[in-house]
C-alpha cells in the first residue's frame, strides 16, 4: 500500500470502531472485544502517524508547523498515544470511553480547518516551533484535565449515590483524579502562558517583515481570552483553601469546554488570521 | 416436635425497619427471653440479632404448643413498640425443615450480605451461648444450633465460599474506600466501638496499609485492648469530637440505640476541618450516624450496611457455582437432621412399646414355667427365645411403618395411634 493513500478517514474509522467496541463492554464484558478495541486504536494511531509523517514530508515542515489541520491532528495523536500508554500501564482502567470521543472530535474537526502551510514560519523557524509546542502541549494538558474532570464527576456521582462500580467503568480514585487534575492545570497554564509570550515575541519579530502580524484580530483576542480563563482557574487552584474536588472538576470542565469551543469556532470560521495562510 | 423461625433480614426489610426490631445488646435479648418465657412457656428460644438480621428461633416438643406467626409478631411489636402493620409483611416465618434449612444457610453465610463472611459464625455462637446461660434454649434448639455450626464448618471446608472479600469492611473499603482514596498509609482511621466488627475492620485496614489508628469506645479498657492489638491509640469517649476532626476514615460499629453522630455536630466539625474527603462506614444497627450527615458537603461519603447490597450482589453472581455446591450440602444436612429429630421423637414410644410387650411375654412365661416344672433349663431357654422371636416379629411391621413415616416428616398421627392402641402413657 502506498503511504500517500492513508487518509484521515482511515484512522477516523479505526478510532470509531475502537470506541464502539469499548462501548460494547457496558453490555457484555469480553476480553476479545477489549483487545480488539486496543488493536483498532493502535492501528488507527499507526495510520495517523504515517499520515502526519507523509504530510510533514510533503510540506517540508514538522507537523506542528505544517498547518492548522496538522496541528489539530497532532493534538488527537497525543491523546490517543496517551490512552494507549495508560492501557499498557493498567488495562482495567476505562479511559477509552473518554479519550476516544475527544480524539474523534479533533480528527473530525481537522476536516474543516485550513490544511495550508503557515506562511509565517519563515520569520523564525525556531520560535515558531517553540511557540507551537507550548500551545499544543498546553492545550493537550487542558484537554486531559477535561477528561480527568469528567471522570472525577462520574466517580463522585457514583460514590455519593452509593452505586456499585460498573465493571466496564473502572475509574481512578477521587484522590488521584483530583491530584492529576490539579497538576495538569498547574502545568498546562504556564505552557499556555509561554505560548502567549512566544506568540507576542514572534509578532514583534514580524513587525519588520513582509507579513507583519497585527494583534488586533479575532484570533488573538480569542486566544487571549482562553489564556485569561485558564489563568484564573490556575490562580484559584493555587489560592483556594476550601475547594472541594468536585468544584475543581466542574470549573475545569467549564474552562476546558470554553477553550475547546473557542478554538474550534475560530478555526471553523477561518478567523485565525495569525496561523492561517489567508489573511482576514 | 417442631422448629420455627420468624425473621427479617437484609433481603426482606431495609435497615430502617431492622434497626427498630434489633436487640442491640445482650441485656435486650435477656429481657426478650424473660418476656417470651412468660408468653410461651413450653417453647425453647434463640435470638440472633446482627446488623443484617433479626431472627427468633423457637422449638417445641409438641407442635400444638407452638406460637403462631401472629403471636410472635405481636411479641416483637410489644417489645419494640413498633406497630405490627409496619413490619408484618416483612417478617417471615419458616417451620420444620424450612426453618432448619434457613438456619444452616445463615450459619454458612449463604444468606449473608457478604457471601462467605465468617463473623456470622461467632454471632450465632454468642446467641446460642446467651440462650444457654439464660436457659432459654432446650434439647431441640441445642441439637439444631450444634448442627448448624457443624454444617457451617463443612460448607466452608468443602466449597470456595470463604475465598476473596469475605467481610463487610473488605467490601466497603474495596468498592467505595478505594474509589475515594488512592492509598491508606497516610490516612487516619477512627474506629468507634471495640467489638468483633471493629476488630475485623481493623484487620482489613491494616492489610491495606493503614498506619494511624484511633480507637474510641465508651469502655476505655476495651478501646485500649483493641488499640494495642493493632498498634493504635485508644481515646476516651469524651474526646470523640477531637478524634472526628482528625479522621479521614471513620468506621462506626457501636451497639448504641441512637445515632452517636448528629448532623449538627458534624457540621461544626466540618467547619473546622474544611471539605476534605472523609469516608464514613456506619456498620451499626441501629445506625450510629444520622443519614443527613452525607448531605453536609461534597467531601463526605457515608455508607451503611444496606448501601453495600448492590456490590455484594455483584460478588454473589460471580460465585454462583460455590453457592450451588453449598446449597446441596445444606440440603443433604437438613434432610439428615430432620430424619434424626423425627427418629428421636419415635424413640421413647418404640422403647415403651417393646418394654411393654416383652414384659407381658415375661409374665406369661413365668406362668407357663410354673405350670410345667418338668421343663429343664435348655427347654425353658428354647421357649423363651421362641416367644421373644414372636414378640419381635409382631412388633416389626408397626415399628417399621413408624420409621418409614419418620423419614418423610414428623409421625405425629402414627405415634398418637400407637399410644391409643397400646395404651402407652408418657
Amino acid at each position: 500500500m502506498q503511504l500517500q493513500n492513508v487518509t484521515i478517514l482511515c484512522f477516523f474509522a479505526s478510532y470509531t470502531g475502537a470506541l464502539i467496541l469499548e462501548l460494547t463492554q457496558f453490555l457484555r464484558q469480553s476480553r476479545v472485544l477489549l483487545w480488539s478495541s486496543i488493536a483498532l486504536t493502535a492501528a488507527g494511531l499507526f495510520a495517523q502517524t504515517i499520515y502526519l509523517v507523509e504530510r510533514s514530508r510533503q510540506t517540508e515542515l514538522p507537523p506542528l508547523l505544517a498547518s492548522t489541520q496538522d496541528w489539530v491532528l497532532v493534538s488527537a495523536w497525543l491523546a490517543v498515544a496517551f490512552y494507549l500508554g495508560i492501557k499498557a500501564w493498567d488495562r482495567s482502567l476505562s479511559m477509552g470511553v473518554f479519550v476516544l470521543p475527544l480524539a474523534l472530535l479533533l480528527v473530525a474537526s481537522s476536516r474543516y480547518v485550513s490544511d495550508q502551510p503557515n506562511p509565517r514560519v519563515a520569520i523564525s523557524y525556531q520560535w515558531s516551533m517553540v511557540h507551537a509546542s507550548f500551545w499544543v502541549f498546553g492545550i493537550f494538558g487542558v484537554l486531559l484535565a477535561l477528561v480527568i474532570s469528567v471522570m472525577y464527576l462520574l466517580q463522585h456521582n457514583r460514590l455519593k449515590h452509593k452505586k456499585a462500580e460498573l465493571p466496564a467503568l473502572h475509574l481512578l480514585s477521587l484522590e488521584r483524579l483530583n491530584r492529576l487534575n490539579w497538576w495538569l492545570i498547574v502545568t498546562s497554564v504556564p505552557l499556555l502562558t509561554l505560548g502567549m509570550i512566544t506568540g507576542l515575541w514572534m509578532s514583534y519579530l514580524s513587525a519588520g517583515s513582509e507579513q507583519p502580524v497585527s494583534l488586533i484580530n479575532v484570533a488573538f483576542v480569542a486566544n487571549a481570552l482562553i489564556w485569561i480563563a485558564m489563568t484564573f482557574l490556575f490562580g484559584w487552584l493555587l489560592v483556594a483553601k476550601n475547594a472541594t474536588g468536585r468544584l475543581v472538576a466542574w470549573r475545569t470542565v467549564l474552562a476546558c469546554l470554553f477553550l475547546l469551543v473557542t478554538l474550534l469556532t475560530i478555526k471553523f470560521l477561518s478567523a485565525d488570521s495569525i496561523h492561517a495562510r489567508d489573511l482576514v | 416436635m417442631n422448629v420455627q423461625v420468624v425473621y427479617c433480614n437484609h433481603q426482606t426489610a431495609d435497615l430502617n425497619l431492622r434497626e427498630r426490631l434489633a436487640f442491640p445488646s445482650a441485656d435486650h435479648v435477656v429481657r426478650a427471653y424473660d418476656e417470651l418465657q412468660v408468653r410461651f412457656p413450653k417453647s425453647e428460644y434463640v435470638v440472633i440479632s446482627t446488623c443484617n438480621r433479626v431472627e427468633l428461633y423457637t422449638a417445641q416438643e409438641d407442635p400444638a404448643d407452638k406460637p403462631s406467626h401472629a403471636d410472635l409478631v405481636q411479641f416483637f411489636s410489644d417489645f419494640h413498640q413498633v406497630p405490627k402493620t409496619e413490619f408484618f409483611n416483612d417478617f417471615l416465618e419458616r417451620q420444620g425443615p424450612e426453618a432448619v434449612r434457613h438456619l444452616f444457610k445463615v450459619a454458612s453465610s449463604i444468606d449473608s450480605m457478604v457471601l462467605g463472611e465468617t463473623q456470622i459464625v461467632s454471632q450465632i455462637k454468642s446467641a446460642y451461648e446467651l440462650s444457654t446461660e439464660t436457659s432459654a434454649n432446650g434439647p431441640l434448639t441445642h441439637a439444631l444450633f450444634q448442627r448448624a455450626l457443624a454444617v457451617s464448618g463443612r460448607v466452608r471446608t468443602e466449597t470456595k465460599l470463604s475465598e476473596g472479600r469475605v467481610s463487610i469492611a473488605s467490601v466497603a473499603v474495596g468498592d467505595f474506600g478505594k474509589s475515594i482514596f488512592d492509598r491508606f498509609d497516610d490516612k487516619t482511621v477512627l474506629i468507634l466501638g471495640a467489638g468483633e466488627m471493629a476488630s475485623e475492620t481493623l484487620t482489613y485496614l491494616k492489610d491495606e496499609g493503614v498506619k494511624r489508628i484511633i480507637v474510641c469506645n465508651r469502655s476505655f479498657e476495651r478501646a485500649q485492648k483493641l488499640a494495642s492489638e493493632y498498634s493504635g491509640e485508644a481515646r476516651e469517649w469524651n474526646r470523640l469530637q477531637e478524634s472526628l476532626s482528625v479522621a479521614d476514615v471513620i468506621v462506626s460499629t457501636t451497639g448504641a440505640e441512637r445515632p452517636i453522630l448528629s448532623v449538627d455536630e458534624f457540621r461544626l466539625i466540618r467547619k473546622k476541618t474544611g471539605p476534605r474527603p472523609i469516608f464514613i462506614l456506619d456498620l451499626g444497627a441501629p445506625r450510629d450516624v444520622e443519614s443527613g450527615v452525607s448531605k453536609i458537603d461534597d467531601g463526605i461519603f457515608l455508607y451503611n450496611i444496606d448501601d453495600l447490597e448492590a456490590t455484594c450482589e455483584k460478588n454473589r453472581k460471580k460465585r454462583a457455582s460455590a453457592i450451588a455446591k453449598a446449597n446441596s450440602i445444606i440440603e443433604e444436612e437438613t434432610e439428615k437432621f430432620m430424619h434424626e429429630i423425627y427418629h428421636k421423637a419415635t424413640g421413647p414410644i418404640i422403647k415403651q412399646l417393646r418394654e411393654h410387650w416383652h414384659e407381658i411375654s415375661r409374665q406369661e412365661l413365668e406362668i407357663l414355667f410354673r405350670k410345667l416344672p418338668e421343663l429343664d433349663e435348655r427347654q425353658r431357654e428354647s421357649v423363651e427365645k421362641t416367644i421373644q422371636r414372636v414378640v419381635n416379629k409382631l412388633l416389626h411391621p408397626p415399628l417399621e411403618t413408624l420409621r418409614d413415616e419418620a423419614r418423610t416428616g414428623p409421625p405425629t398421627g402414627m405415634l398418637k395411634t400407637l399410644k391409643q392402641l397400646f395404651q402407652i402413657k408418657e
